[in-house]
Parts: structure tokens; sequence; C-alpha cells
């Protein structure tokens, strides 16, 4: 069609394909794109279709683990200049955030998260009584204390997805979509890419395929552990401002942020029902209601919203709940970006690193820890 | 004036009054706001948040959230599903809630 | 949780007349509505303190009326008004919202009698106040008798346009054009056989054109709406005539002074608790599109759910009251309160009567068949998506740009999202994905049914019980299955 930014069928040859069209693979392609790279994303669905725009968009800093800190500060950075610097409008908003603590346990336990937090290097203002209240006076009066954390941002998974798609196409990347990979195998030393619209070839092979990138790296001979949740979201109509900062809680699964349009969204990662196969997902009707109680019991004027809709979706999961990505064990010159838990958080940093790893550039940030070998090692190898 | 009742045939008791951005509305027990509003002639019922739009009862059957209105500080309250009460303050939706003319 | 052996989505026709006949026969039946009163669409309430002073032609129907309100106090009926049904959490049970009363509920069967709401009917300006469903100006003129708006005009595609046009007359509105989009003067004599399978309403259809006729309107067959101007309400209506294959001549149009333009274009079904419920589908375009599939004794392809009246595929009123009436003497008979034979002949009457419906209806479909003519009519700042003020210039503008399935268009437009859930909205979107790809409408890919069916309050959902929150040891591990 002319005018689109994706093209019908993947060229015989490119220098990189990637596998994948969520927010790892598209921030990939971006990165390579942009340094004059020949790229080729091939999407089996619709490119943006499945986590990366059905997801909370919480870009959290401070409910990451310590190690994940310094990749989660690029990763905010990178998602702070796509609108700043880049021309890409993501919807990215950075009102900061607050972790609620509701129980003497939590008020204890946040101290304790927020100590060690404080030593990866993280700013915090603990906030109790009055100075809680002046902060944010539609919280419940049942929460003890909580940490702000003015780094804690999010972005809109909506707007993100069409904004990276087009910036892609612009800096000369080639998307094309309903192209489902199903080979893959080396090949006169080059990847041979079989999908549902014909075959093709790459110098270079990036598998971004979110939960599906352990099925794709297996067609290499590579077995890689993944895990995957099933995530629950819900959202509200849109109402006057009640709540203007990004809510995590220490005791209770939770995230609450309310959109520029005024709608909140709900979640936290509250698990909904089905199986991986055959993409049966669905919202569990116990653990809705259970996400909603919390969300109550920290805002209470959210029971006189109405909700609009409450999804599910599928969120990858190493079994040590770090990011992998780098080059896949084995191969010469097929890499792998999947399975960080808050994949979205991760996914422009990921993409950066990607791109610094494959033009032979310095890392923005120690990746050692992240390399996907780690994941062949004892009991999963 | 447009909009009107039809009263022959029926009784509908004792009217009151309500307000509706601040302009005094007759209305009888029982009756919807948006009914009560389009007899008195005033049939935009929200500004819509992205283009300004007018907009007004449209389905009559709490499915299109056209009719959508201020009351008494609670935004977001279909005029077609809910009757109108004496004294009842009733606003303009603007976007999301009252807006500047509050 | 509450219990009950059958429960009823819908207090409409279909609804209120299958739990009459359900109770009488000895089940414990619960019916489920989210309006104040009784009723549904076609016998849609007066505030119960207003008093009849004497009968008018708007009044034709309380006796009907009356006895279906009943129901609601019958023996063995329980009848919750206010309740949202919104969801199917477990095979039985439906979750509805109503304020402190919230909960759940257990039935032994389902019976989903949700009726229909207006289709879409896009054209420049639908958006402008004093521009009306059909549904919602019989709404207003049996549940208030109010109507919106003095200068009016009517236009659509079906029998409602005669009826609201006829209304509109007898109501004391200046009457100025009703306009029919069908040729149907050109088809009657190819219907008429059919139709006097219902001489009745035939009869009533001849009353509501002279209706029309004397208040000395101008009605008009083969012609449509265009577009609607005003400022911030409705000034005026330009009418043009249309042909056949849906062609509108602008050419010949007319602009009409109004401040009241009524628009109906055919009903369709609700069907979201259907969806919810994961039944099969069918399209079936005659009957108002995706409809659930019924087997025998109108159950869906989920056991011990049956769908009937026009949430099941718009029949009209005369339908959903045999329907609704037959779905009664089946759940009897199924729940073990009739034997078949009993049963059996309860239900031959009645299936005698929906039969002598259906010739009707085949007459009806026959008379208004139209295609929908709307896209050609849509410029680039008609607002398709009314919730999100999304227009079609844009939803073109994505789907030029390649983003033309219905995820990739609700995503970069934000079309379906808003409060109305896509009713108002997904009918055009689906056919602006088919124009563009040149599918047949029903291949066009249905977004997934979510969660609630219709909107609900929070705070509702919180007064279920629930069981204890078990917390995750490390949130930041997996919780779900190993996939590779
Ligand atoms: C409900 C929900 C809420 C969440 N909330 C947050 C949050 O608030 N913050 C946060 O940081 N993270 C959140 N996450 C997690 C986050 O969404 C994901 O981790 C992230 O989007 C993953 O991005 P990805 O690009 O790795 O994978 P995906 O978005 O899953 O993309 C992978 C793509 O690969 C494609 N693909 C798969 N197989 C093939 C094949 N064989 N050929 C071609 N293409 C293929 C898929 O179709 C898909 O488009 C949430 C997840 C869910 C489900
Ligand atoms: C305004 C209007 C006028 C009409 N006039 C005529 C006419 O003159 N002649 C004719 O033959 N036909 C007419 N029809 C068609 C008419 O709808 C039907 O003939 C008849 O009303 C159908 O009865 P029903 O019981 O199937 O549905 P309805 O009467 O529509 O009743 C369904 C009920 O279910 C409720 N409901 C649906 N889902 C839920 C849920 N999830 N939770 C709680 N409640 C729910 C609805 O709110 C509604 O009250 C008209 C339709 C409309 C909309
Ligand atoms: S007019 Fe549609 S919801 Fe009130």
């Amino acid at each position: 069609m002319a005018g689109s930014v994706f093209v019908e069928t993947p060229p015989r040859d490119a220098e990189i394909v990637v596998v994948g069209g969520g927010v790892a693979g598209m921030s990939t392609a971006l990165f390579l794109a942009r340094a004059g790279r020949d790229v080729v994303l091939l999407e089996r669905g619709v490119p943006w279709g499945v986590a990366s725009g059905a997801n909370a968009g919480t870009l959290s800093l401070q409910v990451k683990r310590a190690e994940v800190l310094d990749l989660c500060k690029l990763s905010l950075d990178v998602w702070r200049r796509f609108g700043a610097e880049m021309d890409v409008d993501v919807g990215f908003g950075q009102p900061g955030g607050l972790r609620v603590a509701t129980t003497d346990a939590e008020v204890a336990h946040l101290r304790e998260y927020s100590d060690e937090q404080r030593g990866g290097g993280l700013e915090f203002e603990w906030l109790e009584g009055n100075q809680l209240r002046d902060m944010a006076p539609w919280l419940s009066t049942g929460v003890r204390a909580a940490t702000f954390c003015s780094g804690d941002a999010y972005a809109s998974p909506l707007l993100a997805g069409g904004s990276l798609i087009a910036a892609v196409a612009k800096a000369g990347g080639r998307i094309v979509g309903h192209a489902e990979v199903t080979g893959l195998s080396r090949e006169n030393g080059a990847y041979r890419i079989e999908t549902t619209k014909g075959a093709t070839r790459a110098k270079i092979l990036i598998i971004t395929a979110g939960p599906w990138s352990g099925g794709l790296a297996r067609m290499l001979g590579v077995a890689l552990p993944i895990y995957v949740d099933v995530n629950m979201l819900s959202i509200t109509e849109s109402a006057p401002k009640l709540l203007d900062r990004v809510i995590t809680h220490i005791g209770g699964i939770l995230s609450l942020k309310q959109l520029p349009n005024g709608t909140i969204l709900i979640g936290g990662g509250w698990q909904g029902r089905g199986r991986f196969a055959g993409m049966e997902k669905f919202a569990d009707h116990v653990r809705l209601g259970q996400n909603l109680t919390t969300a109550v019991s920290v805002v209470p004027d959210l029971a006189k919203l109405r909700l609009v809709r409450t999804w599910a979706g599928y969120e990858a999961v190493a079994p040590d709940a770090l990011p992998a990505f780098g080059r896949l064990p084995g191969t010469d010159d097929a890499y792998i970006a999947a399975a960080a838990r808050g994949g979205f958080t991760f996914g422009p940093a990921q993409g950066l690193l990607m791109s610094e790893m494959i033009l032979g550039q310095p890392p923005s940030t120690p990746i050692g820890r992240f390399d996907p070998a780690r994941l062949l090692t004892g009991a999963h190898a | 004036m447009t909009g009107f009742r039809i009263t022959d045939g029926i009784d509908r008791g004792t009217a009151f009054q309500f307000t509706c951005d601040g302009e005094a509305v007759t209305a009888y027990p029982g009756e919807s706001i948006a009914a009560a509003l389009m007899a008195a002639g005033h049939r935009r019922t929200r500004v819509s948040a992205r283009s300004q739009m007018s907009r007004g009862l449209y389905c009559g059957m709490g499915v299109c959230w056209e009719c959508i209105m201020v009351v008494d500080g609670k935004p977001a309250v279909r005029a077609c599903m809910t009757p109108a009460e004496p004294g009842m303050k009733v606003q303009t939706q603007h976007g999301v809630g009252p807006g500047d003319g509050a | 949780m509450r219990e009950t052996d059958l429960v009823i989505v819908g207090a409409g026709a279909a609804g209120l007349s299958a739990a009459s006949e359900a109770a009488k026969h000895g089940l414990s039946v619960t019916v489920l509505d989210d309006n104040l009163l009784p009723g549904g669409q076609y016998f849609r309430r007066l505030p119960t303190s207003y008093r009849h002073t004497k009968e008018t032609v708007f009044d034709k129907e309380r006796a009907r009326a009356d006895a279906l309100y009943a129901t609601t106090g019958q023996k063995g009926v329980t009848y919750l008004n206010d309740a949202v049904v919104w969801e199917a959490p477990e095979d039985g049970v439906l979750a509805f919202a109503r304020g402190a009363d919230s909960g759940r509920i257990r039935a032994k069967l389902t019976i989903i009698a949700s009726g229909a709401h207006d289709r879409p009917a896009p054209f420049p300006g639908w958006t402008l106040p004093g521009v009306v469903t059909a549904g919602g100006l019989q709404n207003l003129l049996k549940g208030q008798r109010v109507i919106p708006g003095r200068r009016a005009v009517v236009a659509g595609n079906g029998p409602l346009v005669l009826l609201v046009g006829a209304t509109l007359a007898r109501a004391g509105a200046e009457l100025r054009e009703v306009v029919e989009a069908a040729p149907i003067l050109k088809r009657l004599a190819g219907s008429i056989a059919d139709l006097l399978a219902m001489p009745k309403i035939v009869r009533q259809a001849a009353d509501y054109r002279l209706a029309i006729m004397k208040s000395g309107a101008k009605l008009r067959t083969g012609w449509t709406v265009i577009e609607a101007r005003g400022a911030n309400e409705l000034e005026e209506v330009v009418l043009a005539p249309i042909d056949e294959a849906g062609k509108v001549n602008r050419s010949r149009s007319r602009t009409v002074k109004a401040d009241l333009l009524v628009v109906g274009f055919g009903l369709m079904p609700s069907i979201e608790m259907v969806r919810l419920m994961d039944c099969k589908l069918e399209w079936k375009p005659l009957r108002g599109g995706w409809v659930p599939v019924r087997g025998a004794n109108f159950e869906t392809s989920r056991p011990g759910v049956l769908a009937v009246g026009d949430g099941a595929g718009i029949g009209g009123v005369e339908m959903a009251l045999r329907e609704g009436k037959l779905a009664g003497v089946i759940a009897a008979e199924r729940l073990g309160k009739l034997s078949r034979d009993q049963a059996a002949s309860l239900k031959a009457p009645i299936q005698s009567e929906i039969a002598k419906v259906e010739t009707f209806r085949r007459g009806l479909e026959r008379l208004y068949a139209m295609p929908p003519a709307f896209l050609d009519l849509l410029t680039p700042e008609t607002i398709v998506c009314r919730c999100e003020d999304v227009t079609a210039g844009e939803l073109r503008a994505r789907q030029d740009a390649g983003f033309g399935s219905t995820a990739a268009l609700k995503g970069t437009t934000r079309t379906t999202m808003g409060r109305c859930q896509g009713r108002n909205c997904l009918r055009t979107l689906l056919a602006l994905i088919a124009q563009a790809s040149g599918q047949p409408i029903d291949q066009v890919m249905m977004p997934r049914p979510r969660l609630p069916a219709r909107l609900v309050t929070i705070g509702d959902l919180l007064q279920e019980e629930l069981p204890p929150i078990e917390m995750p040891k490390d949130p930041h591990l997996p919780r779900g299955e190993q996939v590779s």
C-alpha cells in the first residue's frame, strides 16, 4: 500500500533480521537503523500487538531489584530522550512515584528495601504523617508510610507503538507484519529465516519474540528456560485528577497511575487464567476483585469510578527474573533480548545496548550479568 | 422553545426545581434529568474532551454515554438514566468534569 | 451467593415473558436488569408516580405492558432492578453490580434476553445535540412522555422510521420530513403476502403512515440523511435520494430546517454477555449482525445458556414475547417441572405463532433490505468514535499508513476504548476495515471480548466476599508456566 510504514513481504536478503515487534525488537531496530544498518523486523501478527501494546506502562525505578537499577536508569533516560530528543512521542511522563506501606511489618520492610536501593544509588524521600498527606491527600489513611522516588515514570504503551514503528520506518528499517518466523537455520555463514511470507537471509539474527523467544532459540539448538506470567490489567473511565503519582505497594501487588486523558490503570501483576498454548488467556474474577480491593485500600476514591475494561497478557520472565539479552550462547551472530521482568521498562535500554553490541561500541552500562548464557547453567542447562 | 412534555392523559404530580448550570429547571418526580432538560430546551449535556464538541442525548437508553453530566459534583452521571431530584445541582460536563464554568 | 433455578438477564419483553412462564410452572426465577424499572425497550415504563388520566394513542399497549410488569411481583420471581450483569465467572454463575447488593448468582439454567440498541449511523454532524436515535426517541416517549425537539425530521431504514414519524406527528411536533432509505412503496407488492401473516402490524403501519400524512409532513422513500448542520445544536438537515445500490444522489439534495433529527438505521443485538460466555456467533445481517448460534430449544453453544429476544437476533417485540414464553416452557421442562408431553402441548401453539412472526419478518426483511451507505458519507472530519473523538480522517490515515487491522486501529487511535465499549463505533470500524481490505465484514477480526460486559462501579465489585490474598514470596520471580 502506498504510504504504508510497513513493507508487504520480507526481502530476500538483509544484513540484520529482528524477530518480534514488541518494545525490545522495535527499540533494537530503531537504534540499528539510525546507525545506518540494514534492518528488517519480522513480526508474526500486528506489530506491537501483544504485551508491549497491552501493558501498564509503569516505568518505576523503586520497584526494581538493586542488580538492575543502573539498567533501569539508563532505560528511563532513553524513554525520556525518545520524546525530548528523537521526536518519538511515547507519552512519557515522570511525576515520580510513591511506594506505600500499610502495616507495621510493611513499614519495616519498606525501610529495609529502600536502604538497599539507596545502596544501589537511588534517591528517596521517606514520607509519613502530614508530609505524606500533603503530597498525596488522596491516599488512604491506612497508608502508614511511603517512599517517594522522583525518577518513577510512565509511558503510554498505545502511543509508543505507533511512534516507534514510524520512527523505525523513517530511519530506513523495514517492518514486515503478519510474517511469522517458522524456521531458523545456519546456511553458508548466514541465517536462513523461514517465514509464513517466504524466506529471507541475514548475517545477523536478533530474537526479540518475548515469551516465544525460547522456542525460536531452540530452532538453533539452544535451550533457554523462559516462564510466562499471565498479567491482568484494568482501566477505569476518565475522571478528573484523582492521583498524580505512580503508585506501587511494598506489601501488595499493585500499580496505579492516572493518564493524561484521565483514565486510571490498575494493575501490578495479578495473575489471570489460561495457558500459553493457543494464547488462551482471561481475566480471573477473584483476582480482579483482590486487585481492586488492594487498589481501593490505597486510594479510596477509586471505588467511585467505573471499570471500563480488564484484560490479560503474557509477560515472559527468566527463572532468575533478570533481563536476558546478548549473544545467543554457542552461536556466531545470533542474539536474543527477552524475558525481562518489567520488560516494557527495560525495552529501550535493551535496544540501545544490543545495538552497541552489534555496532562494536562500548556498552552504556555494564551488561555482564544479563548474558543469556547464565541461564544455561545449573538446573536449567 | 425546542422540546416539550406530552401532557394529554398524564398527571405527573407536583413539579419541583433543580438547577442546570445555575438556571432553574422544572421536573416531576420520577422524571429523568435528560427528560427535564429536553423539555426545558437545554440540549447540550457535555463538551467532548478531545475536540471540544457539543454533545447531547443520543441513545436514550444508557449505552452511548453522550448524556453524561456533573450531578451534585459527581461527574459522568448519565442524564438519561438518572431521575431528577429537587434541588439537584446539574452542570454541563466539560471533558472529564465541570470545567472552568463551574 | 444467591441461588435460583433460572436466571434471566434482561427484563424486557423476552426476559419477562420467560420469567412469567417459568415461574408459573414452579421454577424459582431471578431476573436481572440494569434499568430502574422493568419493561426493557419496547415496554419502557413511565415513572410509577405518574397517573393516567385517560387513554391516549400512546396507551395502546398498556394491557400487555401491565401484564409484563406484574411478572416482577409474581410468585417465584425475584426481580433485581438496577443490576448490571458484568461477567460469567464460572459455569452457571453470573456476577452483577447493584450497589451494596452486588454479588454473584448461581443458577441451573441461564437465559440471556439482553435486547438491542441502535446501530451507529455516522454521517457529518451526527454528533450534534438534537440528533437522537429512534430508540432514544421512543424511550423518551414511552418512559417520559417527552419529545426532545420541535421541528423534526426522521430518517433511517426499517420499520421504526414510520413508527417514530407517527409518534412525533401524534405528539404534536412540527414534523417536516420522514425519509426511509429503502424504496418500500415499490417493493410492497412483493412483500405483502408475507407481511399479512401479522395483519395487526400491517394495519398499525398503515395508521402510522396516515398519521404522518395528516401532519402535513412529507414522507419519502428511497431518501436518506446525508448531513446534519448547526453551530452547537442541530439547525438543519440535508437529505438526498439514494438508489437501490445505496448510492446517494447529492445533486438532488434538500436542506430542511429542524431542531430534531431522529435517525434509525436498524438495531444491533447486545451480545456482550454471550461473547463473554464464549458462545459461538454467526453473522446474520438481517437479524442485526453478529448473533449467538442457537440450537434446538434456543440453547447457545454453551450448554445451559439460552438466548432469546432481540439479543439473539433482531426479531421485534412480537418475536421477543413469544420466544421468551417458549423459553420459559423449555426451562420448566429441562428442570423437571413439566413432562415432555406437557411441554410439547404448551410449545405447539407458541411455535406456530413464532412461525407466523417469522413469515412476517421475511416480508419485512425483503421490504427494507438496503446496503448500508454510510461509508460514502464520511468526510475526514466526521466523528466515528464518539467517546474518544476519533474522526474518519484519522482512521483512514492510519489505514493508509498500514495500521489496518482491528487491533492496530484500536491501539493507535483508541477507537472502541471509551465508555460505550465500542457500541457506537465498532460496527463502523469493522466496515472501514472491510472496505479497505476487500474482506467481507464478517471476516474482519472482532476485538476479544473483555470484562466487564457493561460499565460497573468499582466499589460495587468489592461487595463480593473474596478469599484471603496470597502474596507471592518474591514478586519478581515467575509465577506462571515454563514455556521453553
Ligand atoms: C498486563 C501487563 C502489564 C504489564 N505492565 C508492565 C509495566 O507496567 N511495566 C513494565 O515495564 N512491564 C510491564 N509488563 C511487561 C511488558 O509488557 C513486557 O515485558 C514487554 O512488553 C515485553 O516486550 P518484548 O518486546 O520483549 O515482547 P512482546 O511485546 O511480547 O513482543 C514480542 C513480539 O514477538 C512476536 N513474535 C513471537 N513469535 C514470533 C515469530 N515466530 N515470528 C515473528 N514474530 C514473533 C510477537 O507476536 C510479539 O509481537 C506488563 C505485561 C503485561 C502483560
Ligand atoms: C426504543 C425501541 C423501540 C422499539 N420499538 C419497537 C416496535 O415498535 N415494534 C417492534 O416490534 N419492535 C420494536 N423495537 C424492537 C424491540 O427492542 C424489541 O422488539 C423488544 O423490546 C425486544 O425485547 P427484548 O426483551 O428482546 O429486549 P429489550 O426490550 O431490549 O430488553 C433487554 C433488557 O436487558 C437489559 N440488559 C442487557 N444486558 C444487560 C446486562 N448485561 N445487565 C443487565 N441488564 C441488561 C437491557 O437494559 C434491557 O432492559 C424497539 C426497540 C427499541 C430499542
Ligand atoms: S443518551 Fe446514551 S447514555 Fe444517555
